[in-house]
């Protein structure tokens, strides 16, 4: 350790392992086509679920059998804008199929129930494991609650009775969840693929600027020059993350893009992923997008081969993308200590940033502080593996 | 140019394994001097302690006037080392993958641009300069690590079994450049497990066995001392009478 750190030197590598990255095409298309394409064409997929489930509900076809036997009931659905048709016979495959969403069956004794005063039964028949068909059951049975309700209202009248004796509570609800928030509920999902490809984008730079640099066999002529291990580390580790940020910013753009100016089916929730969005997602990605590089490098060179080194990063990944996934599954209020957590607290203020709320700045100084600590010790560490390596 | 003394290095949990044991010679300026030895003599061993990889249990070297230890980073720039790793970069063209290592030397523009034609030239691979050296056959590989080892023209050159693995053009070639080299006043150690690799090239012989320096001298000194006309005869006999000394001891 004789001389001091040389950022010159660090430069020079810095700038062999980016023109060495640039160079290998095919890996790099595969790093960089990806996040222009796959993100706009899963916001495409959620925009479209979204835009059916919202049409249907808007124009609500109803199939009716038996309809000559309720003729008030008919004309109530009619007054609510249902648009009616018959009932085939074989309705219940058609509902299997998906080609109807409900149907509404109308026993032949319904007005005889009704005239003798008993409660008159109708048949709904559905499959509730259709996504797509919960908006028109909900709403159907919604309807026919209403209709229930206001026959029940004018029985009690015609006995005299004040209908509130047999409706003794009201309930008021008030939805406080804006239109945005909704939608990121659903998008929570362009919150993880953001941190996915944040976790993954630098990877095989930082496999190939480590491991693949003692498999080919060029670490130790590289040892034997003045270049100091921190340095060697330093510049292999900003290619990487140059690259990784790089691949996310490229993600980013490819939300942001899509959001703007592609065909999407009008929604009826503004989903917001406009320039404050993407700064806030840049805010909150950028740690996490200088340290994984660096992660990847430290445990690629304690394998001995690219492969034992790819083995080994694809543990350390699926550690981290399972973080997200079980903060999603538990959909639990989060502790407040979360934000000091590499890349759970990242996902949380990633979800906040979806939610259209400001990122609070005690959480942004956790977010940067423990992952730059981190990004330290690994550099270090992965700088006295290197001068090790040379003793072996 | 180069001075080892009593040069000691072990391996193993407890030191059990003696890899050199007690080394002490002295390479100068202008010669080339094998180091000759079996498998697991110590050859690389030495030699990685004088690349400064490793670090000597006891005694002392100086290259260049510099300590191993003490003075690492100077004797680097004093050395230049082609070792049985001679990795490249497959993406890098020729000329990239040596110029990479002259900036890690400090070497800039004018100065790298007229070192690497002149090596180019020397080594007779202008044609692979600007090639990615991705799919170069073994002596073009050996002919870029030794442009990319001597990139920083060191007085000092090391070059652990060079010849392994190279065809007879290759090694010709490699013969001639090294012995131009010497001519220029370098100081070039170059081992080998080859009695008549070293002979042909090398002014002086070192004979490693087990860690220890058993003799040295000039070919026809191992003739005269052995009284074997063959050089390898010469090697074997050497090799025989130490591992006799070995087990009566």
């Amino acid at each position: 350790m004789s001389s001091l750190f040389s950022w010159r030197r660090a430069a020079t590598v810095l700038r062999k392992e980016c023109l060495d990255a640039f160079r290998d095409r095919r890996t790099l298309l595969m790093l960089l086509l990806p996040p222009l394409l796959v993100g706009p064409l899963f916001l495409m997929l959620i925009f479209n679920l979204i835009a059916t489930q919202s049409e249907r509900a808007q124009t609500l076809t109803l199939a009716v059998q038996g309809s000559a036997h309720a003729p008030a009931l008919i004309a109530f659905l009619e007054r609510q804008q249902v648009t009616l048709k018959p009932l085939s016979d074989d309705y219940e495959n058609q509902i299997r199929r998906g080609h109807i969403d409900i149907a509404l069956i109308i026993p032949e004794d319904f007005p005889d129930d009704v005239a003798a005063g008993r409660a008159a039964s109708v048949q709904l028949v559905y499959d509730r494991s259709r996504d797509r068909s919960q908006v028109i059951i909900a709403q159907v049975e919604h309807l026919l609650a209403a209709h229930g309700r206001e026959w029940g209202r004018m029985r009690l009248l015609l006995r005299g009775i004040a209908p509130e004796v047999a409706a003794p509570l009201k309930i008021q609800a008030t939805n406080l969840a804006t239109p945005q928030q909704s939608g990121a509920l659903l998008l929570s999902l362009v919150a993880f693929y953001a941190l996915f490809a944040t976790l993954t984008g630098g990877m095989a730079v930082a496999l190939d600027a480590g491991a693949g640099e003692r498999e080919r066999q060029s670490l130790q002529p590289l040892l034997i020059t003045p270049a100091q291990p921190f340095e060697l580390v330093t510049g292999k580790w900003a290619a990487a993350a140059i690259v990784n940020t790089l691949v996310v910013a490229l993600t980013l753009a490819g939300f942001y893009l899509t959001l703007r100016f592609a065909p999407l089916p009008a929604v009826g929730m503004p989903f917001l992923f406009g320039l404050a969005e993407v700064g806030r997602f840049s805010i909150a990605l950028l740690p996490i997008a200088l340290l994984l590089p660096a992660l990847h490098f430290f445990v690629g060179i304690r394998g001995r081969s690219v492969r034992e080194a790819q083995a080994s990063t694809s543990v350390l990944l699926l550690l981290f993308a399972l973080l997200p996934i079980a903060q999603m599954l538990l959909q639990q209020r989060e502790p407040d200590w979360i934000a000091a957590v590499p890349v759970a607290g990242h996902y949380t203020l990633l979800t906040h940033a979806l939610r259209g709320d400001a990122l609070s700045n005690t959480d942004i100084v956790w977010a940067y502080l423990v992952p730059l600590a981190l990004l330290l010790l690994v550099l270090i560490a992965a700088a006295q593996r290197l001068n090790r390596e040379a003793r072996l | 140019m180069i001075e080892l003394t009593r040069l000691c290095k072990r391996f193993g949990k407890r030191g059990e394994i003696c890899a050199v044991a007690e080394v002490s010679f002295c390479a100068p300026a202008g010669q080339i001097t094998g180091l000759l030895g079996p498998n697991g003599a110590g050859k690389t061993t030495l030699l990685r302690m004088l690349s400064t990889l490793l670090v000597p249990d006891s005694g002392h070297a100086r290259i260049a006037g510099f300590d191993i230890v003490a003075d690492r980073q100077q004797v680097r720039r004093h050395i230049g080392v082609l070792s049985d790793a001679r990795g490249l970069y497959p993406r890098l063209s020729a000329v990239e993958n040596i110029a990479y290592f002259g900036s890690l030397y400090g070497l800039t523009n004018r100065a790298l641009d007229e070192r690497i034609a002149l090596l180019l030239e020397t080594l007779d691979m202008r044609a692979l300069a600007h090639r990615k050296t991705e799919g170069f056959s073994q002596g073009e590989r050996m002919k870029v690590a030794i442009a990319r080892a001597l990139i920083h023209d060191p007085p000092v050159i090391l070059l652990d079994e060079p010849t392994n693995g190279l065809d007879v053009m290759s090694v010709r070639l490699l013969r001639g450049f090294l012995r131009a080299l010497r001519d220029q006043g370098k100081c070039l150690i170059f081992s080998s497990h080859v009695m008549s690799e070293v002979a042909t090239l090398c002014d002086t012989i070192m004979v490693l066995n087990h860690g220890h320096l058993i003799a040295q001298g000039t070919a026809d000194d191992f003739r005269g001392k052995t009284a074997q006309t063959s050089l390898e005869d010469a090697f074997f006999a050497l090799l025989e009478d130490d591992e006799q000394k070995r087990s009566a001891a």
